[in-house]
């Protein structure tokens, strides 16, 4: 008798052991890896705990612990600061142009944080424009190295993600909810703190806790303005970099450690939402409220302030890389040397960056979009299984699954090391929870029953697949493919640990360029860098917009 | 055009026995209804012959043709679905022609089968619309062309007509019927609507917890059911003990509030019962009567409106019964 699996469930189980085999060897794989360099000797042989003990026993690494966990918070809070009263008022007050800030609001998510870092280095260092201008007025401020300006940084950055789902909360409240309320004699104020605000916690917690992964996981920012205060991604990379015994025993100990506290951190947020689940189903979206002129003024000047603050180092970057730099120092006058000597080097990194984006790309869409497909048309254990491990990268941090890579394939029957794959393949897996996220969104939107008629109609399930499902889907796919190339173009934390000899991209130029003081160069990769992540992004909303007129 | 043999099919989800053991044989060219209540397994039963669900045993077959293990793009059936399923990426035209090159039909052929079929359907002209352009009745119906325009060897309807309006369904149904008998496809038609399996139905399968309650001609179950459950989910009914219309035996009979009559009205022949009027309603065309008998119990009465007559509620009254339209339950 042949092994008899029921023909409904082939195109499902093929897709799942595919998707098994790929997260197998490119997530779990390498994360086994790291976690047991981290419970080895130098040699990697004999197991042992001494690598936690030696790690945890110095100060500078306690350090690191309680500086990433205590600048998290405190980004996640300012954050959420901001980020409540603004959503409120796009929800709910008279500003104008709030298609315009939404749009504008939304740009810090894809536009490279740690550009926004140098920028503030430019802007407010020490050898900063606006530092020597205000010094010239004999004004002085508090150094921007160390966490406040990585919290500057972050809270400009991050705060999209609680602002966007923070909005979506306030406009699904239900009305009748705030007028029961009303009509119970409670004033306005106290039903917006004691009725609105309630409801919407969920939401901005749900922002927050995606603020303060990326903290965790963050190494461009601190790299950038952390100096000699030691941060969790940043050692670990500088760790596995400097490590020279065979078995990377420290790193792999900060590695795990920071997959930990994601892990409990995820735990926690799961726990706890699922215990408060506030669901209103609105009917009717709140009307927009009457005020006062004073309010209606302060809310538009603070909506757009915000949003142009956010937005303020990304310009200033732009400008300042057509100015003339000696070094590191910044002179006032007008040059494009910048940009010749960063493509008379080379236009490799430009074309690299160019060509991993697009291969990660198709590869993410390739792996996401059928993964997805499982996820939400099998209910079985097989499926959930599968559903958790590709939501698992987006807890790991860059670095670590880049230190998990070099040390699974640098070596053994698959040689990954040295070459251009490695970093494609690393990209793909850190961006697959996005693609299996946003194509699950739209795939429950898709009734199954529109399958079974393509099937009954004698279409296999492949072909279903392609010629009903692809189409149907097509608007998610493109936009989750250019998410994806525009985030892998300013990826950074990875690439670090991954690059080598010709393989640099722009983020490494400029990381490199950083390193040596190069000002100059630093400027025209990273608004090349910006570039590069506006056009598709500028592209995609046209066609957008086209295909929505048609 | 084939004949269906159902053996033994069952399928649990869980501690659900969602299709329980059931054998039926559909003829050749039949127009075979499931009826039940939600959740009964008709659309379990009805997936399994489309090959969407697996069976825990039995088998199904097409003529001496088993297709059971087949996969369900090779069975060669044509599906109609409650929520239409029409594809919206496709012209009305492309959804019919989506099955026919799935079977490399192409060209004029291709064109005049579409024509053909919308023709049918009474959607000549419409191919070049889009479906967010029509109506849930167009959309079903272009459901049903694409599902015929294969020429199938069997059509099978899963509560093709929920959605629709009540004089839609009415004036639907009827099509759909003559549709069938015109082209001649074996059919299998689900429903939880008693009055549409009466309408259309060649015969229906009454099913109750994954299994078959009755088989039977829509008539033949209507005026013999032979349990509680059929007599009272094939309309309304009386359900009273053999002893309280005065008759030998223990069980319970039941008896249609049409084969009462009132006993001015009534042939001579008829056994007489007693009571005292509780309720009345004129509906129209019909008056409905509760009269409760001495010993308690309700009888309904339904009987054709009858101007001369006053009945008032607490009045005495006596009723008259067709001794041949009582059923005994087993
Ligand atoms: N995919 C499924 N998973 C779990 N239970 C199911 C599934 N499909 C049907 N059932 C259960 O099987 C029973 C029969 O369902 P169904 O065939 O849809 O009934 P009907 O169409 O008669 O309303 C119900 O109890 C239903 O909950
Ligand atoms: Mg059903």
């Amino acid at each position: 008798m042949r092994l008899a699996i029921p023909h409904q469930q082939r195109m499902p189980l093929a897709i799942a052991a595919l998707g098994f085999l790929f997260l197998g060897l490119f997530l779990l794989y390498p994360l086994f890896n790291v976690f047991s360099a981290s419970v080895l000797d130098a040699d990697g042989e004999k197991f042992t705990l001494a690598n936690y003990f030696k790690v945890l026993g110095r100060p500078f690494y306690r350090a690191a612990v309680t500086n990433t966990l205590a600048i998290g918070v405190t980004a996640t809070l300012t954050t959420m600061l901001i980020s409540v009263p603004f959503a409120f008022a796009l929800a709910r007050l008279p500003v104008p142009g709030k298609a315009a800030i939404l749009a504008l609001a939304a740009m810090p998510l894809v536009l490279p944080s740690f550009v926004s870092a140098y920028a503030i280095v430019l802007l407010l260092g020490r050898a900063g424009i606006v530092t020597q201008w205000l010094n010239a007025w004999g004004i002085g401020f508090g150094s921007i190295y160390g966490a406040g300006g990585i919290v500057l940084v972050y809270t400009l950055t991050l705060y999209p993600y609680v602002l966007l789902p923070t909005m979506a909360g306030f406009k699904a409240v239900d009305v009748s909810v705030e007028e029961a309320a009303q009509s119970l004699g409670s004033s306005p104020r106290r039903t917006l703190w004691t009725v609105t605000l309630p409801i919407v916690i969920p939401s901005i917690l749900a922002g927050g806790l995606l603020v303060f992964i990326e903290t965790l996981e963050n190494f461009g920012v601190p790299f950038v303005l952390a100096e000699d205060m030691p941060i969790f991604a940043v050692e670990a990379f500088k760790l596995f970099i400097g490590e020279t015994a065979p078995n990377p025993s420290s790193a792999g100990v900060l590695g795990v450690l920071l997959i930990l506290t994601t892990a409990a951190v995820l735990l926690i947020q799961r726990r706890y939402l699922s215990a408060r689940r506030f669901a209103t189903g609105a009917r009717a979206a709140p009307p927009i409220l009457r005020v006062g002129t004073g309010l209606r003024i302060a809310a538009a000047v603070y909506c757009w302030t915000v949003v142009l603050l956010a937005l303020v180092p990304f310009f200033a970057i732009v400008v300042l890389s057509f100015m003339e730099f000696r070094g590191p120092v910044l002179h006032p006058n007008f040059s494009l040397d910048n940009f010749r000597i960063l493509f008379d080097r080379s236009t490799r990194p430009l074309l690299n960056t160019l060509l991993f984006a697009t291969m990660a790309a198709i590869a993410v869409t390739l792996v996401g979009v059928p993964i997805a497909y499982v996820v939400t048309r099998v209910r079985s254990t097989l499926a959930t299984v599968l559903d958790v491990i590709a939501t698992l990268p987006f807890a790991i941090a860059g670095t670590v699954l880049a230190i998990g890579f070099v040390v699974s394939f640098n070596s053994g029957w698959l040689i990954l090391t040295g070459g251009p794959l490695i970093m494609v393949l690393a990209y793909t897996v850190r961006k697959v929870p996005f693609a299996v996220r946003s194509s699950s969104a739209i795939l429950h939107q898709i009734d199954p029953s529109l399958e079974e008629a393509s099937i009954s109609l004698g279409r296999s399930p492949l072909q279903t697949f392609g010629r009903i499902l692809v189409p149907l889907m097509l608007g998610g796919i493109l936009s989750g493919f250019v998410l994806t190339w525009v985030t892998v173009a300013s990826e950074l934390s990875a690439t670090v640990v991954l690059y080598s000899g010709s393989w640099r991209t722009l983020t490494v130029v400029m990381f490199q360029a950083l390193e040596s003081g190069g000002g100059g160069v630093a400027t025209a990769a990273a608004s090349t860098l910006i570039v590069v992540t506006l056009l598709p992004i500028a592209l995609l909303y046209r066609l957008v917009r086209r295909y929505e007129l048609s | 055009m084939t004949g269906i043999v159902i053996e033994g099919v069952e399928r649990s989800f869980g501690s659900v026995r969602a299709v329980d053991g059931v054998n039926l044989t559909v003829g050749d060219g039949e127009f075979f209804t499931l009826l039940g209540p939600s959740g009964c397994g008709k659309t379990t039963l009805l997936r399994m012959i489309a090959g969407f669900c697996e069976l825990d045993g039995g088998e199904i077959r097409f003529g001496a043709k088993r297709i059971d293990r087949l996969p369900a793009h090779t069975r060669d059936i044509g599906m109609v679905f409650q929520n239409y399923a029409v594809f919206p990426n496709l012209t009305v035209a492309g959804n019919v022609a989506y099955g026919l090159k799935a079977r490399r039909v192409a060209g004029t052929e291709l064109a005049r089968r579409v024509d053909e079929a919308l023709a049918l359907v009474q959607l000549a002209g419409y191919g070049e619309r889009w479906p967010h352009q029509l109506s849930g009745g167009q959309l079903q119906r272009v459901a049903i062309a694409r599902a015929l325009v294969i020429r199938p060897q069997v059509l099978l309807f899963d509560e093709p007509l929920s959605n629709l309006d009540a004089r839609l369904r009415v004036s639907m149904r009827a099509e759909i019927r003559e549709l069938q008998k015109s082209l001649g496809i074996t059919a299998i038609y689900v429903t939880h609507d008693q009055e549409e399996a009466m309408s259309v139905s060649d015969r229906i399968a009454l099913m109750q917890s994954g299994k078959l309650e009755q088989v039977g001609a829509p008539a033949e179950i209507y005026r013999n059911p032979t349990s509680r459950f059929a007599a009272e989910f094939m309309g309304t009914t009386n359900l009273i003990e053999a002893r309280t219309l005065g008759r030998d035996g223990a069980g319970m009979v039941s008896l249609r509030p049409e084969a009462l009559r009132l006993d001015s009205e009534a042939p001579a022949g008829w056994p007489r019962v007693g009571g005292v009027i509780a309720h009345v309603e004129i509906l129209g065309p019909i008056t409905r009567l509760d009269v409760r008998l001495a010993d308690g119990s309700l009888l309904k009465v339904a009987a054709l409106d009858e101007p001369h007559r006053t009945l008032a509620p607490g009045a005495a009254v006596m009723l008259a019964y067709d001794p041949a339209r009582v059923t005994v339950l087993t």
